[in-house]
């Protein structure tokens, strides 16, 4: 190798030049750069500085009016004996599950049915149907599923009154505002998945798959061995930013029930808020965000670690 | 890399330039925040409301500023938020952004907390030193919104409105379930048979509530004599109430430096029977399951004929009537009477920021936005009560209703017992917490449980308080 390689390295700033003097490579080269530098500088700006801010904020005692008072580790240890906070956690991460679980299942479910219609308005009209939720912004769609899960005057309610099943407390339980919530979650972010899952089935290779035919394997059999690990990869992506999106659920819960009954959906980025912006203690909301941002770290951590067994990259 | 144009040294150049640019943009915007209301030539006011709303006001006023100061442009920002609680977040977080304003318009939520982290200046010296204009002021608003602005002694506000938690009812709803109108002097089974009567008709609430701390379960608590903090009275206050502003005034009588709210009670007995008397009224079917905030969807349902009573204060009339109801299809009367007759009040009005390098500017336009004249201007179609008593008039009251308009202002002169709503320094962490607390007890229809909890989250957020 040394010897192919040797010349061509000695040699080569004679080749180079007439690529260095092209303005059109160099307009591109120059281009590049500046979109890379704009996308640095706006992770910087408003992703890595607030963070270490946060951070650095997380170890002082600061209400905005009066100075910041440096405390150390005390927000942190606060928070390991608050009782609300903790249970918060409990609730963020129970209301995760679910809603990465329903997610993904019926996304993936979806993009099965759909992608095995042969025509291709079909397919282009349920992508359509099923990503419009997603454009819709979660407060507008929070406020109007308010309003049809109304206990009294909701629409959902009127319905089930007509076939005479009595008022269902939607919002109005902790177990009911749990569930609705991550319901109207998954009906919502599902289109996503299942954009993902209809290109990813897609592009599974149809040799493959007449393979498998030829050897008798049937529906189930070849969704299961040939194309969930073909989509597994696909699948990682979409649980990991379902996970990371369902840990910082705030709109839904906030707009609906204010994070009750009681604390019954009061999730990890509410009491963040209240925290912070409510009870004016914002080194102790900043820990809270510290907090929430190891534990998506970690959990995400572990998705890919399950990952090497589970996801098979082709 | 051998055929890009750039090194790794020009690409980290290059990104240093970019940071430093940011560093020099978010130093330039601290830089122009800390200048709002530093010597420049605008006078900026915080506001609770639509900046459509808010634009109009500084458009009309500002004529009458400029006759204060023609070099003066006067600037109304409008904060939109839900309720008390969340107006004070937004403004806080203003604060923080380095855009605090000369003049804000906060209710009695916000005061003490304005006033115990000293973002306002206590207007005593101003007030002493204006007595002569401001007398027939002090002598059209009750003592009673004027003492619930002051805090360890001091005048921190220009009360201007006010809403006390009344009885609204629908007269169609009352003449359809044989009901005559509620007198001012009813009692709690008055009320309870009202409602019983009401819930006859179907589809019909015959009570509405919404989950807050004016006006909530709160009424009823302050009606059973409860409360959720022991209750007393700052020292101080004597150079106004002794001054010639209140010469001879009986209501002046035995007033003080303001409110001072002391240790949770929010599991006393009477506060427990209070919001377990809403929770049964909701269980027999006389009540509806409470909305949490600001009392939009409650309104709405009122004003469609859906609720029979609920609780309201002088924003109703407008309120009822923008929300689409009829002149004479509603009215009020009196908080019915339990232990006692005592309603609860919240207060709104104008203070100046510490920060202001316009203070005596900021004085001016204080004095300019407590006029009768601007009352009207501030808040268009009866959308709130007037602290003066001069502007409570047949007249306002011609076009909306209700009937009874007197009931708002007798509150105050009638029961005299009646006090502002209890809001602490850490009114922004006991908001949050009493609506979790009640959203929990609607929910498991144990008040009890509920309250207990109240009381030690209260019991947290004033030691964090420094209480």
């Amino acid at each position: 190798m040394a010897t192919v390689t040797a010349p061509v390295a000695a040699g080569a700033r004679t080749p180079e030049r007439p690529r260095r003097s092209n303005p059109i490579k160099q307009g591109e080269g120059r281009f590049g750069f500046a979109m890379i530098g704009l996308a640095v500088l706006f992770v910087t700006v408003f992703t890595a500085i607030p963070i270490v801010a946060s951070l650095v904020l997380s170890f002082f005692s600061w209400d905005v009016i009066s100075p910041p008072e440096f405390i150390g580790m005390e927000n942190y240890r606060r928070l390991l004996d608050d009782g609300p906070v903790l249970r918060s956690f409990g609730v963020t991460i129970g209301m995760a599950i679910a809603i990465v679980v329903l997610q993904l299942s019926v996304g993936l479910g979806l993009a099965v049915l759909v992608n095995a219609r042969a025509q291709v308005w079909l397919r282009t009209f349920f992508r359509t149907a099923f990503y419009l939720p997603l454009l819709a912004s979660s407060a507008s769609v929070s406020i109007f599923m308010g309003y049809l899960f109304d206990y009294k005057f909701g629409v959902v309610n009127y319905y089930l009154g007509l076939v005479g099943i009595s008022n269902v407390p939607w919002l109005t339980s902790g177990f009911g505002a749990a569930t609705t919530i991550v319901l109207i979650t998954v009906w919502q972010q599902t289109g996503f998945t299942f954009v993902l899952f209809v290109a990813a089935l897609m592009a599974v290779p149809t040799d493959v798959l007449e393979a498998s035919q030829i050897d008798g394997a049937g529906g189930w059999r070849t969704f299961v061995g040939i194309k969930v690990p073909l989509i597994s990869p696909t699948i990682l992506f979409a649980a990991v930013v379902a996970l990371i999106n369902a840990m910082q659920l705030f709109d839904q819960p906030y707009i609906m029930t204010k994070g009750g009954p009681g604390t019954s959906t009061t999730t990890v980025t509410i009491s963040m808020y209240q925290q912070g912006f409510q009870n004016l203690q914002f080194g102790y909301g900043s820990a809270i965000a510290i907090i929430l941002l190891l534990l998506i770290l970690a959990i995400t951590g572990l998705q890919f670690l399950a990952a090497r067994k589970l996801v098979f990259y082709q | 890399m051998t055929g890009t144009p750039f090194s790794r040294r020009t690409l980290l150049k290059g990104g240093a330039a970019g940071l430093s640019l940011a560093a020099l943009g978010t130093s330039a915007a601290c830089g122009s925040g800390s200048g709002s209301g530093s010597g420049s030539k605008t006078l900026k006011m915080l506001y609770f409301g639509e900046q459509s709303q808010a634009t109009e006001l500084q458009n009309r006023l500002q004529p009458e500023i400029t006759k204060l100061d023609p070099g003066v442009t006067f600037e109304i920002a409008a904060i939109n938020g839900t309720d008390w609680n969340d107006f004070l977040a937004k403004v806080l977080t203003q604060i923080a952004a380095g855009t605090p304003p000369d003049i804000i318009s906060v209710a009695t939520e916000g005061l003490q907390l304005m006033a115990q982290k000293e973002l306002a200046i206590p207007l005593d010296d101003y007030v002493t030193k204006d007595m002569a204009n401001l007398k027939e002021y002090f002598a059209d608003v009750h003592p009673a919104l004027i003492e619930s602005m002051m805090y360890q002694g001091h005048l921190w506000e220009l009360p201007d409105s006010f809403n006390a938690g009344n009885m609204f009812y629908d007269t169609n709803l009352f003449q359809a379930a044989g009901l005559d109108a509620p007198p001012q002097d009813w009692t709690i089974d008055d009320f309870e048979k009202a409602a019983t009567k009401i819930a006859g008709t179907k589809g019909v609430d015959a009570y509405g509530w919404v989950v807050r701390l004016w006006g909530s379960w709160t009424s009823f608590m302050y009606a059973n004599d409860a409360n959720l903090l022991e209750e007393g009275k700052f020292d101080g206050g004597d150079w106004l109430w002794n001054s010639e502003a209140y010469a001879g005034n009986a209501a002046a009588q035995g007033r003080k430096g303001g409110y001072q709210w002391g240790a949770p009670t929010a599991n006393s007995a009477g506060t427990v029977e209070a919001l377990d008397y809403l929770i049964q009224l909701t269980k027999r079917g006389l009540s509806s399951s409470p909305d949490v905030g600001g009392g939009g969807t409650l309104q709405g349902r009122f004003a469609t004929g859906n609720i029979g009573m609920s609780i309201g204060g002088g924003f109703w009339a407008g309120g009822l009537i923008n929300a689409g109801m009829k002149k004479g299809s509603f009215d009020v009367t009196m908080f019915p009477k339990w232990k006692s007759q005592r309603h609860l009040f919240g207060a709104g009005g104008y203070a100046i920021f510490k920060s202001s390098k316009q203070k005596d500017l900021s004085w001016e336009v204080l004095k300019l936005l407590v006029k009768p004249s601007s009352f009207d201007l501030v808040f268009p179609g009866n959308v709130t009560t007037p602290g003066r008593k001069s502007l409570m008039t047949a007249e306002r009251y011609a076009t909306t209703g209700p009937k009874n308009w007197k009931v708002f202002y007798d509150t105050l002169t009638e029961h005299p017992e009646t006090a502002p709503i209890p809001a602490p320094p850490y009114y922004n962490a006991m908001a949050t917490a009493l609506n979790q607390r009640t959203t929990q007890a609607v929910s498991s229809g144990d008040a009890k449980a509920a309250l207990d909890g109240l009381q030690a989250d209260l019991e947290k957020a004033a030691a964090a308080a420094g209480k």
